[in-house]
């Protein structure tokens, strides 16, 4: 039997009681509860490098790479050797093996207890061959498990890879800034002693206006990490320390720099109003919007992310991204061929709605309801289900006019199909929004039309139906509704009765009924 | 309670005994068991017998009372003492799943029950082996015990599919997943394998399909709220199987029953579901599966025969399609016209046949079969399925389903038309086919509002609708002519007037026709006919169109009344009620054998009342006659009372409580229509409306308040005469309503009716204590509601006995309680008045405060004259303050009592929204200014300083406004 939890159903009743708008806001759920695969568009967490070519750092010459030659017992006799080249020759090997394309055997090597050795070669600058080697195969260690990271964490791989930031070679210390990505990557543990480590300072001295594209992308790759997950959150102090330079690659034209940049941002914004400010403040708003309308994917997603937490903030931060022209570019992105897209711009859309008034009248003027009725008839279910909630939030917040725009827009057809749908929470809030435009509609005395509308579009069959839902919650929801909206239609009778009467008594309040009522129909 | 042979031997005697017929043995036997549950080992004990009892129906009766004992105790309410010792919690979590698995499947139910119950309070965290427990049983290769799991994790899981999402919720999916989805894939796989190994015994089958039948549903539960990784990563293993049971047949699955369904269908039917789950929610994940369903369902439903048992999966397998052939991106597994052909031809159009099981109910079991045609109740059978399905198709492919229809429409009319009286099914699946090809949308009260345009409704309806109409013979088809007239009541705003016209004397002559189908829906066109709305919102038909039909009309409509099966027939009745509101004057000369008809019906069905909307258009309908014929004739009001008293009092006598609600209704139109004083017979009846049992009952309430009302205004003079003695229970009725927050309101009805009719002196010394009792419920537990009548009252009172008055009944109760009840109630919460009427007194209330109460010029209330006029002026100008304080959301439904006859108010017993200002103040606004004016007249300079000083500038505006209207200054 399912127990219902009353004090949560109270609750729940005034949720879209308009007082405090900030409430209807959705926050990413904090918790990492998924049941679903990890989202397939998510920036990369870790990576390997596996190119099977390189530049060799002594001679600067690209070099054929030669398969692995050695046996993990030789690497592992190698390293441990006190011969500073065959303990280049091990370790280049072990990054051959830990760097083929398939099967990398990160275990074994982890295993072989070769992590200490190599983050003592880390600190070997007169030969910068075998750092460079140490750091790659420390790389491609720290890109697999969790575990696999730890041990380079806890082998003491941070301090010397920081150091390696300042190293006269730039593939050493391009190597260092890719290897640091992969620890900060893992989580905000290992992130935060790499932060600690003092890596920022470095990573942002490494940045000037002659550093190849490539070696940036890295950086900005890092820094990415650096920004990334919450439970706690990077300090306050790295963030701010590393805002000036996501600002400056912002500007950048490069798909990659971008894409990473707007990522970062979005790592930060995800939170509360205060770091969403921080952002904010730095003014990067238009930059970002005029990021939404890019034809990558890869910088369009993440910027619109950004914009969509920005919009979970104050009114006055989403009053900044309005102003920075979001809802110009929403239409097109609610109409975007991706679904990812749709329904990420009506995530963004849905926190907007739950502005005040004025926000839904820009969003209006903006003319967003069409697309978004669009959605709700034939977006894939995630859509339909921010779309939902943007008219619930819109719903919710909006004055009388407002509904009636609403109404008018042709919303209640799709919501009607959506009855059906296998998700009660999406049902119960179709059936709120039901409940609220019908009361408004009884305040404007349109609620006959209104009903028979409803009606029309076999919207009684189905929340009839729906009073016998097994959710208590629905059922009573629904319940409510036909009988306060739908009984039976004496309401005919008294309109018959009314005439009756006039009949009889001539005397009416005539000024009452000239008095003019907006229409709903 | 020790776990003794002695203990076991007592508790069977007990258990023994609460099976008896006897009360008198059992009622003790049930109180015994109840008294002593709350022992240690209780539940252990009952556990012991249902194993281990030599008696069968000993063993049936434990397990089925330790399943309701674990309802009762074993969740832990908050604050109140744990009812189950720890010990016997954790033997029984230890024992029940095992005990459970070796039982016979009677008692396995009770125990499974009570698995999901301890399930639903303790799993996961207080029971984690369960898990492991059931998918160790998984292996056992035993498919009674596999099944016994099966169940139990369904009945645990199910609740996924309607509870909300919550981290608790999704942890414990989470956790079932982990542990429970591989287990679940390999047992499928292993399954299925096993069916084919036993594809020719019949036993095993049944048992292998029982478990994928249960399987399938878990698929369902686990994977409803998202889609779980482990899931999307197994689709293929899934959906290929799914796939192959979809198209999977075999003839020893096949049950020779029609009516129930088989393993083979419900499986299939489960899997449907499945499908449509994956298709609704996880489109982009289970695109590459869909055109392979589709194609299968498809030729399933082909392939499946029209037995009543293949219903359920084939309006699944239908709905599957509809909801999937509206979606874009799909439209092109449609589109082929070949496609499309065969889908209408196949599948459409069989499954909209008239079947046998049709036929029996429109003879046998009329009600149903009116129910759900009529009213849509028809969710689940083929024929809605069908409908959707062309509704689906028709939002891309209207025009070639359109044709390809008219083409079968065509063909079946010409079957028909060959030999009717084999071939009339052709014709009612052509009507339903243009029917439902035509209807895009429809409502009870206007029909069919839009129309596929390419259908030509009127053509269809004057070439094979009114023809088989105007046949001579009435009983001749019954189920076309129940399609025709279906037709014109659903099509009866797009057939032109002129044809419907032509069809009134038809419907009226069908009301004689046997079949309870046909003459019902005769009545029921007639009534929709009647209730249409042409130009001006005036009647589409008037009564002089209809007068030509009446003396038929009313005569075969209680004709009908007569007919088998119909003596309480609602559709007839309410008829018979519209006919009358349309015909008014018309009905007059038939009014004397009209109103025995209905009195002597209203007899009979007082015997038993069963039909509540038949009796309630009953009703209605002797409303109407009275209102129609005293309208002409004031004086027939005796006739009717003649007429009516004598069933009115035996109703009252035997107490019919169904129907006191509507006598008294009747009784007050009848006592409002007499223009004099209050009759005799009346006042013989007021003392006993007081009686404290009849208000005992909430759905007398409002009845009783509206006749005590119609008393007042008509017979207060009387009653202060002749029934003084009367008063305090009067206002004892009034006290017992406003201690209630659900029938307040109706309290101060009566209030306020006594405050305006009865003489002043009659009510004087009862004045203080009314106002003491309203100031205790406004301390104990006020409410919106209350404050909304509390203020109307006391603007009432203003106006009724003064304003000086309220000022020194409130200071009389305590000192400065009048400036506490201005500030703290009338400024703050007059916006929240709501009604043109309680507005208007409400604001001649508070212009006589303002105006003609001297203390409030110049006294400590002074100070709150220019905030009280700034709220008038709100009350008058702002929208209505309609928000309510979030703790009073739930009033109605918590204090709403019991469940008791509600309430049904009669519509045309009405009473006309009464004005107790009335002429006195035409205009609110004109009046406040006119008052002001006088005031200022008689202060000169003090109420233009007080107005110019504090009111705020809108105020001030409007204030003007209103000044410049009545053309007055302030001086």
């Amino acid at each position: 039997m399912p127990t219902l939890d009353v004090p949560e159903e109270r609750l729940r009743k005034f949720k879209y009681r308009g007082k405090d708008a900030s409430m209807r806001r959705q926050q990413r759920m904090a918790v990492s509860l998924e049941l679903r695969k990890a989202r397939k568009d998510e920036q990369t967490l870790k990576r390997r490098n596996i190119i099977d070519s390189c530049p060799d750092p002594a001679s600067e010459k690209p070099t054929k790479e030669m398969p692995v030659s050695l046996t993990l017992g030789e690497i592992i006799k190698g390293v441990n050797s006190s011969d500073p080249v065959l303990c280049f020759q091990a370790t280049q090997a072990a990054r051959k093996m830990l760097s083929q394309e398939r099967n990398p055997p990160l275990k074994l090597v982890v295993e072989a207890g070769l992590i200490p050795r190599l983050v003592e070669f880390l600190k070997l600058s007169f030969y910068p061959c075998l750092q460079f080697e140490a750091a790659w195969a420390l790389t491609n260690i720290a890109s697999g498990t969790s575990e696999q990271t730890r041990a380079v964490v806890e082998g003491g791989a941070i301090q010397p890879l920081v150091e390696l930031l300042s190293s006269p070679s730039v593939t050493v210390c391009e190597q260092a800034v890719w290897a640091l990505g992969n620890i900060a990557g893992d989580g905000p543990e290992f992130r935060d002693i790499v932060i600690s480590s003092n890596a920022i300072p470095h990573l942002l001295a490494l940045i000037s206006s002659t550093i190849p594209i490539a070696f940036l992308r890295n950086i900005t790759w890092t820094l990415s990490n650096l920004c990334r997950n919450k439970n706690p959150y990077p300090c306050e102090k790295a963030v701010q320390q590393m805002l000036p330079i996501l600002f400056y690659l912002l500007q950048q034209q490069d798909r990659e720099i971008l894409s990473d940049t707007c990522w970062a941002l979005s790592y930060l914004t995800d939170g509360c109003n205060e770091r969403i400010g921080q952002v904010v403040n730095t003014g990067v708003l238009p930059r970002l919007v005029e990021l939404m309308t890019s034809s990558e994917l890869s910088v369009l997603t993440p910027s619109l992310r950004t914009v969509g937490n920005i919009v979970t903030g104050t009114d006055q931060q989403t009053q900044m991204a309005i102003d920075a022209g979001m809802l110009k570019v929403l239409p097109q992105l609610l109409r975007h061929a991706k679904p990812a897209i749709q329904k990420e711009a009506a995530w963004a859309l849905s926190n907007v709605a739950a502005g005040p008034r004025q926000h839904i009248q820009l969003l209006i003027a903006h003319d967003i309801l069409p697309p978004l009725v669009a959605l709700l008839k034939n977006g894939e279910f995630k859509v339909q289900k921010e779309a939902v909630w943007t008219v619930a939030n819109f719903t919710t917040g909006a004055n009388l006019d407002q509904l009636i725009q609403l109404v008018h827009s042709g919303v209640l057809e799709p919501l009607v199909n959506l009855l059906t749908v296998p998700d009660v929470k999406i049902v119960l809030i179709i059936l709120d929004i039901f409940a609220y435009i019908l009361q408004a509609a009884e305040k404007l005395s349109e609620k006959e039309n209104l009903c028979l509308l409803i009606e029309e579009l076999g919207g009684i069959d189905r929340i009839e139906a729906l009073q016998l839902h097994e959710n208590r919650q629905i059922g009573q929801t629904a319940l409510n509704i036909i009988e306060k909206h739908f009984g039976e239609e004496e309401d005919e009778g008294i309109i018959l009765l009314d005439q009756l009467l006039d009949q009889d008594n001539e005397i009416v309040n005539a000024s009452q009924k000239t008095s003019k009522a907006p229409r709903l129909l | 309670m020790e776990l003794s042979d002695a203990n076991l031997q007592t508790l069977t005697e007990y258990l023994k005994k609460t099976l008896d017929p006897d009360p008198a043995i059992r009622r003790p036997a049930e109180k015994f068991l109840e008294s002593v549950e709350g022992n240690q080992n209780y539940p252990l004990l009952l556990l012991t017998l249902l194993e281990k009892s030599q008696d069968n129906v000993i063993k049936v009766c434990a397990s089925v009372t330790f399943k309701n004992y674990i309802k009762r105790n074993w969740r832990i309410v908050e604050d109140e003492p744990n009812k189950i010792c720890e010990a016997d919690r954790v033997a029984i979590k230890a024992n029940i799943v095992h005990l459970m698995l070796s039982s016979p499947e009677q008692i396995q139910k009770q125990l499974s029950d009570a698995i999901s119950i301890i399930g639903r309070e303790d799993f996961p965290q207080k029971w984690p082996d369960l898990l492991t427990e059931m998918v160790n049983r998984f292996q056992s290769g035993d498919f009674h015990v596999i099944n016994g799991v099966l169940r139990t994790a369904h009945s645990l899981f199910k609740r996924y599919r309607h509870e909300f999402k919550s981290n608790e919720l999704w942890t414990e999916i989470k956790l079932v997943l982990d542990a429970f989805a591989l287990p679940l894939t390999n047992l499928f796989k292993a399954t299925i394998e096993l069916c084919s190994t036993h594809a020719n015994d019949a036993s095993a089958l049944r048992i292998l399909f029982s478990s994928l039948i249960l399987i399938s549903k878990l698929f369902y539960s686990l994977n409803f709220q998202d889609l779980p990784e482990f899931f999307e990563d197994n689709m293929e293993t899934w959906m290929d199987n799914f796939h192959t049971l979809l198209t999977l047949d075999n003839k020893l699955l096949q049950t020779d029953d029609e009516e129930e369904a088989g393993l083979l269908e419900l499986l299939k039917s489960q899997i449907c579901d499945n499908a449509a789950l994956y298709a609704q929610k996880y489109d982009e994940e289970f695109q590459r599966y869909l055109p392979r369903f589709v194609t299968a369902i498809w030729n399933l439903l082909v392939t499946t025969g029209q037995e009543v048992k293949y219903d359920l999966l084939v309006s699944n397998a239908i709905q599957f399609l509809a909801s999937v052939c509206e979606r874009p991106h799909y439209k092109n597994l449609f589109e082929d016209q070949n496609t499309l052909t065969s889908i209408c031809e196949k599948v459409i159009v069989p499954n909209m046949e008239f079947r046998a099981a049709d036929e029996e109910a429109f003879e046998d079991n009329s009600e149903e079969y009116i129910r759900r045609d009529l009213e849509g109740s028809d969710i689940d059978t083929r024929r809605r399925a069908a409908c959707d399905l062309v509704r689906g198709l028709c939002k891309f492919f209207e025009g070639p389903v359109t044709g390809i229809f008219s083409g079968y429409v065509n063909s079946m009319l010409q079957e028909y038309a060959k030999n009717p009286s084999v071939n009339w099914k052709h014709k009612d699946a052509a009507i339903y086919l243009v029917t439902s090809l035509a209807s895009k949308a429809q409502t009870q009260k206007h029909g069919i509002t839009q129309a596929n345009e390419l259908v030509n409704l009127t053509e269809f309806f004057v070439n094979h609708i009114l023809p088989d109409l105007k046949s001579a013979n009435v009983n001749e088809f019954p189920v076309l002519k129940a399609d025709g007239i279906k037709y014109i009541m659903i099509f009866r705003n797009q057939v032109p007037k002129e044809h419907l016209v032509v069809s009134i004397p038809l419907l009226i002559n069908h009301l004689q026709a046997e079949s309870i189908v046909v003459h019902t829906y005769a009545a029921h066109a007639l009534e929709r006919l009647f209730t249409m709305r042409g130009p001006n919102n005036a009647t589409l038909f008037t009564a002089a169109e209809i007068a030509p039909f009446v003396e038929i009309l009313l005569t075969n409509l209680f004709k009908a009344l007569t007919l088998p099966g119909s003596s309480e027939n609602e559709y007839i009745m309410k008829a018979i009620m519209r006919s009358f509101s349309l015909l008014q004057e018309a009905i007059i000369p038939y009014i004397a054998t009209l109103i025995t008809q209905l009195t002597q019906k209203l007899l009979a069905v007082s015997k038993n009342p069963s039909k509540p909307h038949f009796n309630h258009y009953m009703f209605e309908a002797i409303c109407l006659s009275i209102r129609i014929t005293c309208k002409a004739n004031p004086a027939a009001v005796v006739n009717f009372e003649e007429a009516l008293f004598l069933a009115f009092t035996e109703i009252l006598q035997n107490d019919v409580q169904e129907f006191i609600p509507y006598v008294f209704q009747v009784m007050s139109l009848l006592l409002e229509t007499h223009k004099n004083d209050i009759p005799s017979s009346y006042m013989a009846l007021f003392p006993h409306l007081l009686q404290p049992v009849l208000w005992e009952r909430t759905g007398n309430i409002p009845a009783l308040v509206r006749l005590l009302q119609a008393f007042l205004e008509r017979g207060s003079n009387t009653i202060a005469s002749a029934a003084a003695d009367k008063i305090p229970g009067l206002l004892g009725v009034f006290q017992k309503l406003i201690a209630s927050k659900a029938n307040d309101h109706q309290g101060f009805y009566l209030l306020n009716s006594i405050i305006e009719h009865m003489p002043p002196e009659s009510v004087d010394q009862y004045r203080k204590q009314i106002f003491i009792l309203l100031f205790q419920r406004l301390q104990n537990s006020k409410t919106t509601k209350f404050i909304k009548s509390f203020l109307v009252f006391i603007n009432l009172y203003c106006i009724k006995y003064g304003a000086l008055a309220l000022q020194e009944i409130f200071d009389g109760i305590q000192p400065k309680m009048f400036g506490m009840v201005l500030e703290k109630i009338i400024i703050p919460e007059i916006q929240k008045v709501s009604g043109n009427v309680e507005k208007k007194i409400c604001a001649v209330g508070i212009t006589k405060l303002l105006t003609e109460c001297p203390p409030m010029m110049d006294t400590e209330y002074t100070k709150l004259w220019t905030p009280l006029l700034q709220s008038l002026i709100g009350l008058f100008e702002l929208p209505e303050d309609d928000t309510i304080p979030d703790e009073e959301h739930f009033i109605d439904i918590e204090d709403t009592p019991g469940y008791q006859t509600a309430f049904s108010q009669l519509a045309f017993a009405g009473k006309k929204e009464h004005d107790p200002v009335g002429q006195m103040v035409n205009n609110p606004k004109i009046h406040l200014a006119q008052s002001l004016h006088k005031l200022s007249t008689a202060c000169p300079g003090r109420v233009p300083s007080m107005v110019s000083t504090s009111l705020n500038a809108e105020a001030l505006q409007y204030l003007q406004g209103y000044l410049q209207a009545a053309s007055v200054t302030l001086l």
